[in-house]
């Protein structure tokens, strides 16, 4: 791979976002456990509660937040599970009317063609069709733990919108940079 | 039959099977003692059979694929009324739970 590939709605994003927060794990010095998956997902979702509910009314707040606790959870958890060695950063900020969560991370190249061919399906179809079709695949195979549903069920039932990018990082032993850009939808203030 | 960790408890009383807490587990292998005693509970070939998840307050999609399973093994063996009962005050319920319905249609979702 030698030129940037994209999947999902391309977006322009400026370099650093409105009411942005920016983590990045120095994976080399501190291990990326499972737990943190949940533990950062609850806290961008309680450190935005606060921004929201001085716009929204305390229903929209709570859709929002688990909204975003849900989407953070699922990202990191795949960032954690498909990784190479590499920082992992995590930035969620405002652009427009949609709150923005950008992950990136690297990833083995055998692992970036796995998951290039993954979201060539997942972005093919209706995401609630394709959702229920590769459930009830996953459920006539006992070993099957489910991949993609996470990224459908963020599509259909949350209505996120994604970009995904990935490039050659030449500097990484031929690991690829993946950047997940996730859209979530602000209500109308 | 339960089970209770710091995060999540699962535990079985007649024939519903209740979840509470936060359940963000690590896939198949990890929900492996979770998806036992939903087996067992259909073993045992009740006419009906209750998933009372209103105190759940945040599953995965590792859990929802398990929940979709679940809810596909029990249309598959037929003769068991499952209803699974939700809350609006817990939002990926109103949003995921629905997808269950339009696995199985007999299936009774109660959102209240």
């Amino acid at each position: 791979m030698t030129t940037p590939q994209v999947f999902g709605e391309e977006i322009a994003l400026p370099a650093t976002l409105e009411r942005s927060l920016r983590l990045v794990f120095h994976t080399a010095r501190l291990p990326l456990r499972w737990s943190d998956c949940s533990a950062t997902a609850n806290f961008l979702s309680a450190y935005y509660a606060g921004l929201f509910e001085a716009e929204y009314s305390a229903a929209q707040t709570v859709d929002l937040t688990h909204s975003l606790a849900y989407l953070a959870n699922e990202l990191i958890e795949n960032a954690v599970k498909f990784r190479a060695p590499g920082d992992v950063v995590v930035e969620t900020g405002r652009h427009g009317g949609e709150l923005i969560l950008r992950l990136t991370n690297f990833i083995a190249p055998e692992t970036a063609g796995a998951f290039r061919a993954l979201l060539a399906e997942l972005t093919a179809g209706d995401p609630g069709e394709l959702l229920l079709e590769r459930i009830e695949a996953n459920a006539a195979d006992e070993t099957s733990s489910g991949s993609g549903l996470g990224i459908l069920t963020l599509m259909n039932d949350y209505g996120i919108r994604f970009c995904w990018t990935f490039r050659p990082a030449p500097a990484t032993d031929g690991a690829i940079h993946l950047e997940t850009i996730a859209r979530l939808p602000l209500p109308a203030a | 039959m339960e089970i209770n960790t710091n995060e999540y408890q699962v535990w079985t009383e007649e024939s519903t099977v209740y979840f509470e807490g936060t359940m963000r587990l690590g896939g198949t292998d990890s929900y492996a003692p979770v998806n036992d005693l939903l087996t067992q509970a259909l073993a045992a070939n009740p006419t009906a059979l209750t998933l009372d998840l209103t105190g759940l307050e945040f599953l995965n999609s590792s859990g929802i694929n398990l929940l979709a399973k679940f809810t596909i093994a029990v249309r598959k063996q037929g003769g068991v009324l499952l209803t699974v009962r939700g809350t609006p005050r817990i939002p990926w319920q109103g949003k995921s739970l629905p997808n269950l319905k339009k696995l199985y249609a007999d299936l009774v979702l109660v959102i209240e």
